[in-house]
C-alpha cells in the first residue's frame, strides 16, 4: 500500500481511538501494535516493549519529574497567595494595578511551577474574588486568570518545552530562553486587553487601586523571595553551564521541598505525601505517554510513513507561509482536544524536518507550537483552565468564563502573527545568551 | 496538566474484597514509586555534590538515577490508574447515550487489556533474553540490565490487575463507564 494512504488511514484511526475515552498512552500503544501487526506481521510487536523502555531510559527525561516536584511543592504552599499579595502591594500605583498584578503573578508563578492549571488555581483563588470585589467585570476576572495560567507552559522552566526538546533532540536550555520574550509579549497583550475591557465595560474607578505603605510593601517580600531565588538559581545554573537541566531541576526540586517544609511549615507527613503523590501521578502519566509515543513513532517510521509525509510535503510547491498556516491550523485543532504533551510528543518529530526544510527556525517553531497548545487550554471542549476557573469560582457561569477567555485567545493568535512577522522576538534572547544556534 | 484544582478521583471498589485488595496493591506500588522518584532527586543532588563540590568523578549515579526513574514509572502505572490520572479524551463517550457508551466501554477495555498483555508477554521475553545472557550496560559501572527490564513486565502486569478491577467495576455497575454520569452528554 502507498505509505501516504496508509498514513491517512492511521491518522484517522488514531483520532478515533484517542477520542474513544481510552487513556492517551494506551491508545497510542493500541494503534502502534494494531498497524504493526496488520502491515508488518505479528512478530513486529515483539519489539514494542523494548522500544517503550528504551524511550524512557533517558537521563534528559529526569528533568520532567524534577520540575514537576518543584511545581507541586510550590503549589502546595501559600506561595501563590503571597506572590499575589506582594505584586498587588507593589503595583498598586500602576493603572489597572490589580489586573496587572494578577497577570504578573500568573507569569511569575508560571515560571515557578511550570504548570498551567496549577498557575490558574494558585493565583485565581486569590485573584478572582479580589478583582470581583473591586468591581472588575466577571469576564475580565475569569478570562485574565485563565489566559495568564496558560503562560505556565511557555515561560521557563516549562515541562512542555522539555518534552519538545527531547522529542526533537534540540537544546532544552535554548528552548527555555526562546519562551521568555514571547511570554512577556503575551503578558503585555493580556494586560492591554484587560485594561481596555475594564475601561470599556466596567467602572473605570476600579482601575486605580488603594495605596500601601512602604512597611506593608516590604513585609511581604521575605515570603516570596526564597522561591524566586530558587528559580533564579536554577536558571543561572542552567545557563551558566554549571549543570544539565536534569541536575539543576533535581537541586531545585529538593530546595523547593525544603523551603516548603521550613518556611511554610509543611512538615506533616500527610502534606509532604500530597506533594509526592501529585508529582508521581503527573510524572508517570507524562512518561507513560512519552514511552507509548516512542512506540507510535517507531510504527510510523518502520512503515515509512514519517519519511513519505516529509517527502510529499517537500514536493508540494506551496509557499512556506501557507505551509506554516496549515501546520498552525493542525496544531490548533489537535490542541483543542489533546493534552499539550501528547500533541508535542506525537507531532514534533514528524513536523521537525518539514519545518526546518521550509527554512524556519526550530526554536521559533517550538514557541509557535506552545502558544497553539496554550490556546487549547482555554478553548472548549477540553480547555482545562476553564474548568479550573469554574472549580475555584463556581458562581461565575462557564459561559461567562468562556466569553471572557475568547478575547485572550485572539491575543494569542495576534501574538503568533507578531512572531511570524518578527521571529527575532523568540530567537534574539537565546542567541544573545547562548550564541547563534547551530543546526545539523 | 496537573489536577491540583480538582478533587482527587479514586477507583471505587464498592466493598468488593478483591477489588479492595487490588486497590491496596496499587497504592503500595504508588508509595514505592513516589519514594523511588524522591530517591532519584536525592541521588542526583548527591551526584552534583560529589562532582561539583568534591570535584570527584561519578561512576554509577547517572545510570542508577535513570534506572530508578524507569522503574518508578513502571511501578507507578497501576497507582496512577487507580487515581484516574492517565489522561484521556472522552469526546466519543460524551456523544453517546448510555447503552452504546457501555458497548464502547467494553471495546476500549478489551483493547487496553490486549495491548497490555502484549507489553507483559514481550516485556518478559526481553527480560528473559537479558537475564539468560547476563547482559551488562557498556558503561564504566557496567551493571546487569535485567532488573531494569524486569520492571516492564512487572509494572504492566500490576497495571493490568488494576485495569481488570476497574473493568469489572464498570461491568457490574460499581462505577459508571468512563466515570461519566448517564446525563453527562455533549
Amino acid at each position: 500500500m502507498d505509505p501516504l494512504l496508509m498514513g491517512a488511514i492511521i491518522g484517522m484511526a488514531t483520532i478515533i481511538v484517542l477520542f474513544s475515552g481510552i487513556s492517551v498512552a494506551v491508545g497510542l500503544l493500541v494503534i502502534s501494535c494494531f498497524f504493526l501487526i496488520v502491515f508488518d506481521g505479528f512478530r513486529s510487536v515483539e519489539l514494542v516493549p523494548e522500544i517503550f523502555s528504551g524511550k524512557i531510559n533517558n537521563f534528559a527525561l529526569l528533568s520532567i519529574p524534577m520540575f514537576i516536584i518543584m511545581g507541586a511543592a510550590i503549589s502546595s504552599t501559600r506561595a501563590g497567595a503571597d506572590l499575589y499579595e506582594a505584586l498587588d502591594r507593589w503595583l498598586t500605583r500602576v493603572p489597572g494595578g490589580l489586573v496587572i498584578s494578577n497577570l504578573g503573578a500568573c507569569a511569575l508563578f508560571a515560571a515557578m511551577s511550570g504548570s498551567s492549571p496549577a498557575t490558574c488555581a494558585a493565583i485565581g483563588k486569590m485573584g478572582i474574588p479580589e478583582m470581583r470585589k473591586r468591581g472588575y467585570p466577571d469576564e475580565v476576572a475569569a478570562g485574565s486568570i485563565a489566559a495568564g495560567g496558560t503562560l505556565g507552559i511557555l515561560i521557563p522552566p516549562s515541562v512542555t518545552m522539555i518534552v519538545f526538546g527531547i522529542a526533537t533532540e534540540t537544546s532544552i536550555g535554548r528552548l527555555f530562553l526562546a519562551g521568555v520574550m514571547p511570554g512577556l509579549l503575551l503578558v503585555a497583550l493580556f494586560m492591554a486587553w484587560s485594561i481596555y475591557q475594564t475601561w470599556r465595560t466596567g467602572d473605570t474607578n476600579v482601575l486605580s487601586g488603594r495605596s500601601f505603605s512602604m512597611k506593608e510593601k516590604l513585609e511581604v517580600l521575605p515570603k516570596v523571595l526564597p522561591f524566586l531565588g530558587i528559580i533564579v538559581a536554577v536558571l543561572y545554573a542552567l545557563y551558566g553551564g554549571i549543570a544539565t537541566p536534569s541536575e539543576t531541576a533535581a537541586v531545585g526540586a529538593l530546595a523547593c521541598i525544603i523551603v516548603a517544609v521550613v518556611l511554610y511549615k509543611l512538615w506533616s507527613v500527610q502534606s509532604i505525601w500530597v506533594v509526592l503523590r501529585d508529582s508521581t501521578r503527573e510524572s508517570v502519566m507524562i512518561l507513560f505517554i512519552i514511552g507509548a509515543a516512542g512506540a507510535f513513532s517507531y510504527m510510523l517510521s518502520s512503515l515509512f510513513i514519517t519519511q513519505s509525509i516529509a517527502e510529499w510535503i517537500g514536493t508540494l510547491d506551496v509557499n512556506r507561509w501557507v505551509l506554516m498556516g496549515a501546520i498552525n491550523l493542525f496544531l490548533l485543532l489537535a490542541g483543542f482536544f489533546l493534552p499539550p504533551v501528547a500533541v508535542i510528543i506525537m507531532a514534533a518529530p514528524i513536523l521537525q524536518p518539514i519545518v526546518t526544510n521550509a527554512g524556519f527556525d526550530i526554536y521559533w517553531f517550538a514557541v509557535i507550537l506552545t502558544i497553539n497548545m496554550e490556546i487549547g487550554l482555554i478553548s472548549p471542549p477540553v480547555g482545562l483552565n476553564l474548568y479550573v476557573i469554574n472549580g475555584i469560582a463556581p458562581d461565575i457561569p462557564l459561559k461567562k468564563i468562556l466569553a471572557g477567555s475568547i478575547p485572550y485567545v485572539f491575543s494569542m493568535v495576534l501574538a503568533i502573527i507578531i512572531l511570524c512577522i518578527f521571529p527575532g522576538i523568540a530567537t534574539w534572547f537565546p542567541d544573545l545568551i547562548m550564541g547563534p544556534a547551530t543546526f545539523g | 496538566m496537573s489536577g491540583h484544582a480538582h478533587e482527587l478521583r479514586v477507583a471505587n471498589h464498592g466493598d468488593n474484597p478483591v477489588l479492595k485488595a487490588i486497590g491496596i496493591l496499587s497504592s503500595i506500588c504508588g508509595i514505592v514509586s513516589a519514594l523511588t522518584i524522591f530517591g532519584a532527586v536525592a541521588l542526583t543532588c548527591q551526584m552534583i555534590f560529589v562532582r561539583y563540590v568534591l570535584n570527584e568523578s561519578t561512576v554509577w549515579q547517572t545510570e542508577m538515577v535513570v534506572f530508578m526513574m524507569v522503574s518508578a514509572t513502571m511501578l507507578g502505572l497501576p497507582y496512577v490508574q487507580k487515581l484516574r490520572g492517565h489522561v484521556n479524551v472522552d469526546l466519543l463517550p460524551m456523544l453517546l447515550s448510555p447503552k452504546p457508551r457501555f458497548v464502547l466501554f467494553i471495546i476500549t477495555n478489551l483493547c487496553t487489556i490486549a495491548v497490555i498483555l502484549v507489553m507483559v508477554i514481550y516485556g518478559y521475553t526481553y527480560f528473559e533474553y537479558n537475564f539468560d545472557r547476563n547482559i551488562r550496560s557498556d558503561s564504566v559501572w557496567g551493571p546487569v540490565l535485567w532488573p531494569l527490564y524486569l520492571s516492564v513486565p512487572v509494572g504492566f502486569a500490576l497495571y493490568l490487575l488494576q485495569i481488570l478491577a476497574d473493568f469489572y467495576g464498570g461491568l457490574t455497575g460499581i462505577e459508571k463507564p468512563f466515570g461519566l454520569k448517564d446525563e453527562e452528554r455533549l
